[in-house]
């Protein structure tokens, strides 16, 4: 089934220009919000936002080189890019051994790459492939489907980062699902689990436990780890309608707010953009699921019906987790905002993601016979 | 498979629905907060009533072995406030007119910069002003202009009662820079905060350190005190009791006088300094109060270098002391026995090239013993080139030369045991035989600091054992012992012992000791050459080992070896000192 790939300016001029506008526009909010919330601290805001920005440029590189390639070339090494995820993910596990500590990315000199967000692409990726093949219909297929995730979501678990394992979950998740299996293996799923949850509290770190039951009463430690969250509330609630006007946002000028330019992005921005900003910013994540959805539910492969839902799913729980956080409807993660948070090896991940779907969505441009 | 493919539509769209649903839920959270309840979030944005008061540590002092206080702590006031009643009104200048108004140098800018560097979150307190006394504090206080919203606390301050007498060993602290908050603030230091800088003060910052104190209080919107929130006392540091001798330490200080080189004693069995002292020093009770960025500058860039420890910072040729490392090697690899003996004429050639001995007269027929003992070079030359140069280094290596000793003072440096492969890489040159002849008197590229060869004497003093040099002893001091036979050792004391006693070094043995020890002088490049006097005593049964260095002091003989006899003396013959 050799193709011939389409040059490079066809693909360009066929691009879903909706998704793409959603997704220039949230990271241009995020750099104005990155840059605002460097501002209380000695100055480092410029220091910051140019660094996303050169990791935005990075991520435009990849986004063409990918889109060039095209999702079916992709598909035909997914699980040798999943071996490949496995294998870093595993490397930082050594490394972490190694150096007495443990930490989630490889150091590059003058930047860190995280394998664990680049996992995510690799996932969705093999899981789209193997469960087209093997369709979770019946048992063994099912059990295969979900000890292939597995692998990437134990490693990550080990890092420790259970906020990016609880993603990987989700991604296997709705892969799962829309590939096919049957209700009573998802509920199964759900209640399974459901049933987890108890046995998993006991393997919580102990700051990790804070964090939950922080958020079920926030007050309970409000000099600890309540902290952040009366912080974070305070933060957006005192926006208000409109904000308190660009870089006017005091919760982080003064300092308030902790991780202002990772975690607790939306917090700055919505302090300083009120509730009008903060609608913004949710409608434009949903014009940008509305086009990824789009394109999955417009073509006729299944493997990229999986592949969207997995990247869907993946980025849809990072929204509403970080958003939920930071108004204290969640529990802490420490999950990226994506597109707006400082942080480059989610940018370039998102990137290489969007553009497996932009080359889904062009597919479906092509006539069929 | 068709109806696959509506399934996984349906389901996408599922998917579809509830991003749908939970965006609305996220929006409608955003609208409880952000318009139904934005002014009690306005207002507490306003009224972060959140203050915390942040007590220093006491920190750890520091004493001589026989516990004499080298580093200590005298209470003094800081006066304390709220960086947002400060930025309020306009309280940085009223405070500095009221300091100068009673006699305390203050300008509103100064205040203001030092406020600056105290980053840190508005609830949290910050210093204004340091290094205030009792009496100075009861008389602001008293002042009805002092700002009610400011208030003292007292603080310790370290004092160093020594002063630059040891101010290489002990260090001094000052205020934690930007750099090492930025690297430690896993460890809970915080703008303001003291830390070790230098010496030991920096080595054992850990155990030194102590916890600091914190008290959360609420305040009302005048900053005043309306109920405490948790209060945690400060804990004090650990004492030191350093292995230094402060009385021998001021001996050597004496013996310096002006020259500038360094003096170091050493246990020859379980490593501990008694004495180190490298010259010129510097007060470190200035740093440690805060010195002005201009007299900072000017101590770092004092040409004769006060701020660095000669004793391990300073590498210098070797010279002669490195004789007995090449007599132990030949010896060792049964190259020379004590009947060797070789001709010396005064020079040496090798080839078109003439290598002389210190003494142009020559010394006649010389055997292993006298040529230590008269440091012949031309008996080592010829040692040194049936040794060869690969025997040479390892021989080195195995006295650790090139490495550090790992002494508990930061900063200290390696040498370096340069041989054919470091000469090509710095100098791109091939090695020749003359390079050899130059290493085994201890000259050319071969570099060694003093403790390093305090170290190496100690392992010839002590029966073959490389000690571990130390101020604090800790846990799993790693001794090495070196593979070399008892006899060889006694050979190689007996010739030390001749130095001493009717060789090179006669002026060690005029202060009631018996000293064995070696002599040298380092070709300086840049001047005058350097004197060197290497020793231990008694010589039967070794105790200390010590080493003297003086830069452009000339003669290893007549300046650095008195120096060592006499403080050997006042460590092991008590009666002796005062004299």
């Amino acid at each position: 089934m050799e193709e011939r790939r389409p040059p490079l300016r066809e693909s360009l001029a066929s691009l879903d220009k909706l998704q793409l506008v959603a997704v220039l526009a949230l990271y241009l909010l995020g750099m104005l919000s990155i840059y605002s919330a460097g501002a209380g601290r000695a100055l480092r805001g410029g220091e910051l936002a140019l660094r996303q920005g050169i990791w935005g440029v990075l991520s435009i590189c990849a986004f063409l080189v990918v889109l060039h390639i095209g999702y079916e070339r992709f598909f035909s090494l997914a699980y040798r890019i999943y071996a490949g995820a496995l294998v870093l993910l595993l490397g930082v596990i050594v490394l972490g051994l190694t150096v007495k500590g443990a930490q989630s990315w490889f150091n590059l000199g003058f930047f860190r790459l995280q394998p664990a967000e680049f996992g995510k692409v690799a996932l969705a990726l093999v899981l789209g492939k193997h469960l087209s093949r093997f369709p979770p219909n019946d048992g063994p297929s099912f059990v295969g489907g979900l000890l292939l995730a597995a692998a990437s979501g134990v490693l990550v678990l080990l890092q420790p980062d259970a906020g990016s394992a609880l993603v990987y979950g989700i991604i296997a998740f709705a892969a799962i699902v829309v590939a096919g299996a049957p209700r009573k293996y998802s509920t199964g799923l759900i209640l399974g689990g459901a049933a987890l949850v108890p046995f998993a509290w006991f393997f919580l770190k102990d700051y990790q436990k804070l964090r939950i039951l922080v958020f079920i009463d926030p007050w309970r430690d409000p000099l600890g780890a309540g902290y952040n969250v009366i912080q974070s509330r305070i933060a957006i609630g005192s926006g208000g309608l409109f904000g308190k006007g660009y870089m006017n946002g005091l919760q982080s000028k003064l300092r308030f707010l902790p991780e202002p330019h990772t975690d607790f992005i939306f917090s700055v921005f919505s302090e300083e953009f009120g509730f009008v900003g903060a609608l913004l910013v949710l409608l434009l994540f949903g014009l940008l699921f509305w086009r990824m959805l789009e394109a999955g539910l417009r073509s006729k492969d299944i493997r990229a019906k999986i592949l969207v839902a997995g990247i869907a799913a993946w980025m849809w729980f990072q929204v509403v987790e970080s958003i939920g956080m930071s108004i204290g409807l969640l529990p802490i993660t420490g999950l990226p905002l994506p597109l707006m948070s400082y942080g480059g090896s989610s940018l370039l991940a998102l990137s290489i993601a969007f553009a497996l779907i932009q080359s889904v969505y062009i597919s479906t441009l092509k006539s069929y016979e | 498979m068709p109806d696959l493919r509506s399934t996984s539509n349906r389901r996408l769209k599922m998917l579809y629905a509830l991003i749908f649903c939970s965006f609305l839920g996220l929006a409608a959270g955003l609208y409880f907060f952000q318009i139904m309840h934005s002014d009690r979030y306005t207002h507490l944005a306003s009224n972060n009533r959140l203050r915390m008061i942040r007590f220093p540590p006491v920190r750890g002092e520091l004493f001589d072995r026989h516990g004499t206080p080298l580093a200590v702590n005298v209470t003094t006031f800081d006066i304390m406030g709220y960086p947002l009643d400060i930025e309020r009104e306009n309280m940085v200048e009223t405070l500095a007119a009221l300091l100068s108004r009673h006699g305390i140098p203050a300008t509103g800018e100064e205040l203001g910069a030092s406020l600056k560097k105290q980053y840190g979150p508005p609830y949290r307190v910050v210093r204004i002003v340091g290094n205030i006394t009792l009496s100075q504090m009861a008389d602001l206080v008293a002042d009805p202009e002092f700002p009610q919203q400011l208030f003292p606390i007292p603080v310790w301050r370290r004092t160093y009662p020594a002063g630059s007498l040891a101010a290489n060993v002990t260090g001094f602290v000052g205020e934690i820079s930007e750099q090492e908050l930025r690297t430690l603030s896993d460890s809970g230091y915080i703008g303001g905060d003291l830390i070790g800088k230098g010496g030991v003060e920096r080595q054992h910052e850990a155990m030194l350190r102590g916890t600091p104190g914190e008290e959360y209080v609420e305040v009302d919107a005048r900053g005043r005190k309306v109920k405490n929130l948790s209060v945690k006392q400060p804990g004090r540091g650990v004492d030191l009791l350093l292995s230094l001798d402060l009385g021998a330490q001021r001996l050597a200080v004496d013996l310096m006088k002006d020259y500038k080189g360094a003096i170091i004693v050493m246990d020859v069995k379980t490593g501990e300094v008694l004495v180190s002292y490298s010259s010129p020093s510097f007060d470190n009770n200035l740093l440690a109060w805060g010195v002005s960025s201009k007299e900072w500058d000017a101590l770092v860039r004092d040409p004769a270098n006060p701020m660095m420890d000669r004793t391990i910072s300073g590498a210098y040729p070797p010279a002669s002391t490195f004789k007995v490392l090449t007599a132990l090697a030949a010896l060792e690899e049964k190259v020379v026995n004590t009947s060797t003996t070789f001709r010396c004429s005064g020079s040496f050639k090798l080839g078109p090239r003439t290598f002389r001995c210190w003494r142009r007269s020559g010394h006649g027929s010389v055997n292993l013993l006298s040529a230590l003992q008269n440091s012949c070079d031309v008996y080592f030359y010829q040692v040194g080139l049936k040794l060869g140069i690969d025997k040479l280094m390892e021989w080195g290596d195995l006295f650790e030369l090139g490495r550090p000793t790992g002494i508990d003072l930061p900063g200290e440096v390696s040498g370096t045991i340069a041989g054919p492969e470091w000469k090509q890489k710095r100098l791109k040159e091939k090695w020749y035989l003359g390079d050899t002849v130059n290493y085994s008197i201890g000259q050319g590229f071969l570099l060694m600091t003093p403790i390093q060869i305090a170290r190496m004497y100690a392992a010839i003093a002590n029966g073959g054992i490389l000690v571990q040099p130390h101020f604090f002893s800790t846990l799993g001091q790693n001794s090495v012992t070196l593979p070399v036979s008892k006899k060889n050792l006694e050979v190689i004391q007996k010739g030390l012992d001749y130095v001493v006693r009717r060789g090179t070094g006669r002026h060690a043995a005029s202060f009631g000791v018996t000293v064995a020890g070696k002599t040298g002088t380092a070709q300086n490049a840049h001047g005058d050459d350097h004197a060197l006097f290497a020793g231990y005593a008694p010589a039967k049964d070794p105790k200390y080992v010590a080493v003297a260095m003086i830069e452009a002091g000339l003669h290893g003989g007549s300046i650095a070896s008195p120096m060592v006899g006499e403080i050997l003396s006042y460590l092991l013959v008590p009666e002796s000192r005062g004299r």
